[in-house]
């Protein structure tokens, strides 16, 4: 289920790899000679302490957590206050893919940049998963609702969405047509045990 | 689990039937079924129950909680409680709903029948989908599901579990959950 291959943000996962593309404003700590071309605006050919740059997030995150960091991170303004007080008020009416497509997983990478607001950032991000969830509970149980809804949800929202729809088509169908076929499970035909009759006709 | 599942699971119950045959026992994995004796009413899984009828061989007595007026009783009951009330069996909406299409015409009033189980079943849908909020929203640790039959939590499967599971990734910050998943779904 695709709900299950964001669990884990290994190296390969695609959600993981979308989600940390995002560009994160940074500020130079040391001056790094030779790397000019990175701000576009600069003449110069070194990069100086204090200018700042937007790199993505999975170049960001190691140049912050070398032992003298190279850069330090500026929090995204959407996990900010001021976004987390409109989140606070009412998270239900907000178009969240709007703000980030990834909102959940980026919040999650951010609030490991700044020390001072990972307990608030954390939160902030349980809150609003917990209020947005009854309305991503009632789409997914009106099966026939307009298929631009999943558009509005991030990414982790709309996975849920659409497994909860999908499991909420197939027990209408059920009430509907009462018996039908089984279909062989996915777990049986994935096993790898050995098949009876293979073994006989070896 | 598809909904077919949690039907093939229901189809061990057990139903009384009349055979209009004699034959002897069957033995069979999960027990043994018969012998039978023309007119004389026997318990059969309803797997058989709803073959024999379809082959006319049989006529199904009606379980003895699909009653309607019992039913009705319930109803009530189940929309004064705020809490689930206990139903007669584990999995009633799906019995109901093999032994209604086969057998309509051996169950007397059917139709009575089918609305008020379909009432119930509407009646403790809405409840569980505003315990459910409710419970997400009171950060509780762990819920009570005292007398919700099968078919009712699989139909929150996978939304429920999913989203906790991705609660549980926000707070603790996605590394906790790493040994359960790896690659299992569902």
């Amino acid at each position: 289920m695709a709900c299950c291959q964001s669990y884990i943000p290994d190296y390969f996962a695609i959600t993981d790899i979308l989600s940390t593309e995002e560009r994160i404003s940074c500020k130079i700590e040391v001056e790094l000679p030779g790397l000019g071309f990175l701000d576009s605006s600069s003449q110069s050919e070194d990069l100086t302490v204090g200018t700042k740059v937007e790199l993505p997030l999975w170049l960001a995150e190691p140049l912050k957590s070398l032992q003298n960091s190279v850069v330090s991170v500026d929090v995204p303004k959407i996990y900010k206050e001021g976004y987390r007080e409109i989140l606070e008020a009412d998270a239900e009416v907000i178009v969240l893919s709007k703000w980030n497509p990834f909102y959940y997983e980026l919040g999650m990478h951010v609030r490991k940049l700044s020390d001072r607001d990972y307990e608030i950032i954390s939160e902030s991000l349980l809150q609003t998963f917990k209020s947005r969830f009854q309305l991503v509970m009632d789409w997914s149980q009106n099966a026939t609702s307009d298929p631009t809804l999943s558009i509005q949800l991030p990414r982790l929202e709309r996975d849920l969405f659409l497994s909860g729809q999908q499991a909420k088509i197939r027990l209408v169908e059920w009430l509907k047509m009462g018996t039908n076929e089984l279909v062989v499970s996915e777990i049986t035909t994935n096993l790898k045990k050995r098949k009876r009759e293979q073994y006989e006709f070896d | 689990m598809d909904p077919c599942e949690v039907e093939f699971l229901s189809e061990k119950e057990l139903v009384s039937i009349v055979p209009n045959f004699s034959f002897d026992t069957i033995h069979l994995i999960s027990g043994s079924v018969g012998p039978f004796r023309a007119g004389l009413p026997v318990k059969v899984p309803i797997w058989l129950a709803v073959n024999l009828k379809q082959q006319q061989k049989c006529r199904i007595i009606n379980q003895d909680w699909m009653d309607a007026d019992s039913l009705n009783e319930a109803k009530e009951e189940e929309k004064l409680s705020k809490l689930f009330t206990k139903m007669p069996s584990n999995h009633y909406m799906e019995e109901a709903q093999l032994l209604l299409n086969v057998a309509s015409d051996d169950i007397s009033d059917a139709d009575r029948i089918k609305t008020a189980i379909k009432d119930i079943w509407d009646i403790r849908m809405s409840k569980l989908r505003t315990s459910i909020d409710a419970f997400l929203k009171s950060e509780g640790l762990h819920a009570k599901l005292d007398h919700l039959t099968a078919m009712e939590i699989n139909s929150v499967r996978p939304l429920l579990p999913h989203a906790l599971d991705q609660m549980l990734r926000i707070q603790t910050g996605g590394r906790a959950t790493q040994s359960h998943y790896s690659g299992t779904s569902q």
